[in-house]
């Protein structure tokens, strides 16, 4: 064990080091997402409107009410599936990936962005606005100033509602599309 | 490289330093994670834990060796701190709405972590009914395991942190922040750590009604404890660190002579802690 006490904190002078606030962070980006939960598969861009309906038996199952956006599924030769999809939580958004199989069962679910708040930055469109268009490769700044960050644990509670969210839409409309693919 | 999945109730993150790792350590090592989720997870009723809880009062049950190792672990810190930490609460959380109910609760009197016994090295058996909640060291020893794969796969230097619990490796100081537990979105740098783990205990994520109980419960009165501080622990291992972490914040002692016996040292922050 080597660990260095911030001298600071031994004094009590924590008072004059500034704060940090926590905490976004980019992990890895879609493409590189879908190479490690679908490894050595080409995957095609299969978008889905998603009708008021099926919105709404995805939130009645999930309990997210944050929309859910259909451009972002694609699907391999062998019938698997990839969806990136976003949790919005009071202290959390998470942008996260999943992988399905061809019969609907969750192989992976990969995190590729945390951005951790409370709430009203995360609503606030500018603020939004400085990860757009980031990815693993372009690191933003508080991705390399913030790294080993302990604490109480969060909870991935709401992260476990939006992959319920997923296996829903699987049911409803991906599922049926794969039968119809077949019968072609 | 730094990938994220969420494992073990938390988010698993693990960090790569090296430039051009080997892709497979990091999957070998979130998959060291699932298997420790697996063997010891208290929310799967066919863990080996829940198989524990459920029937070592009624017959010898065989176990996993990280099993082993992690119930071994868990009696040694129990026996250290006098009692002070003992994972045989679960009944307490799963009462509270904390943690799921697998059996009926109402008839048992339970016992805990002393009352099981290795009959063979990985046959247990308990003399009374036992509803152990693992969840803290299983997570600390599940980063350990992580750590242990991606050091295998000859990589240099990184970490691993499981919603706060971490080890770091590598060649050179690694900056540590911990939440402020008055204003958990605010960090506070408490030190840098080359080689070794940390852990916190607090209850500012516990994001309980207002009604409920909060997670922590001491094992002498089996009772629910409230506190605003937090407390981490420095270990060279994080199941130690994790195991601490219980022992300092129900001691309210972060000079507690169990900590000198495993090498560690605990950090409390105040939560008038003003920045």
């Amino acid at each position: 064990m080597n660990w260095k006490p911030n001298p600071l904190l031994i004094i009590g002078l924590a008072a004059i080091t500034a704060p940090i606030v926590a905490h976004a962070k980019i992990y890895v980006s879609v493409e590189q997402a879908q190479k490690i939960l679908i490894p050595n598969k080409s995957l095609v861009k299969n978008p889905i409107i998603i009708t008021d309906e099926l919105q709404d038996k995805m939130r009645s199952a999930s309990s997210i009410r944050h929309p859910f956006q259909g451009d972002r599924i694609w699907r391999a030769a062998d019938g698997s599936w990839f969806i990136v999809d976003e949790v919005v939580g009071k202290h959390e958004m998470i942008t996260y990936a999943v992988s399905l199989n061809s019969s609907g069962a969750v192989t992976g679910i990969e995190i590729l962005e945390y951005v951790e708040s409370y709430g009203y930055e995360v609503a606030e469109a500018n603020w939004r606005k400085q990860f757009v268009g980031k990815t693993a490769a372009d690191p933003i700044k508080l991705n390399q100033d913030i790294q080993n960050i302990g604490g109480a644990t969060l909870s991935c509670k709401h992260l476990t509602d939006g992959v319920k969210r997923v296996a829903v839409l699987y049911e409803i409309a991906l599922k049926n599309q794969a039968l119809s693919l077949k019968a072609k | 490289m730094i990938r994220c999945k969420p494992l073990l109730g938390t988010f698993i993150e693990i960090r790569i330093e090296d430039q051009s790792p080997p892709l497979k350590a990091l999957d070998e090592a979130f998959l060291a994670i699932e298997q420790v989720q697996y063997l010891m997870g208290f929310h799967n009723p066919d863990s080996e834990l829940s198989h524990i809880n459920l029937r070592s009062h009624l017959e010898p049950i065989r176990i996993h060796t990280w099993t082993v190792e992690v119930l071994t672990i868990a009696k040694e810190v129990y026996l250290q701190s006098q009692g002070i930490f003992n994972c045989g609460i679960g009944h307490h959380l799963a009462e509270a709405g904390l943690l799921p109910r697998h059996f009926n609760l109402k008839d048992c009197s339970f016992g805990g972590i002393e009352d099981l016994q290795f009959i063979e090295p990985t046959l247990v058996k308990s003399s009374l009914p036992l509803c152990l909640d693992l969840g803290g060291i299983a997570k600390g020893y599940a980063v350990d395991k992580a750590v242990e794969v991606l050091i295998a796969n000859g990589i240099q230097a990184g970490s691993v942190n499981a919603g706060g619990d971490m080890r770091v490796f590598g060649n050179h100081l690694q900056d540590i922040q911990i939440r402020n537990p008055s204003k958990p979105h605010e960090l506070i740098q408490i030190g840098s750590m080359k080689v070794g783990a940390i852990a916190t205990s607090s209850l500012y994520f516990a994001n309980r009604n207002t009604n409920s109980k909060s997670f922590m419960v001491n094992p002498l009165n089996q009772e629910h404890i409230e506190f605003s501080e937090s407390y981490s622990v420095v270990a060279s291992r994080c199941v130690y660190a994790d195991a601490l972490t219980k022992v300092v914040s129900i001691s309210g002692n972060t000079y507690h002579p169990c900590l000198e016996f495993f090498s560690a040292q605990a950090i409390s922050i105040p939560a008038t802690l003003s920045l």
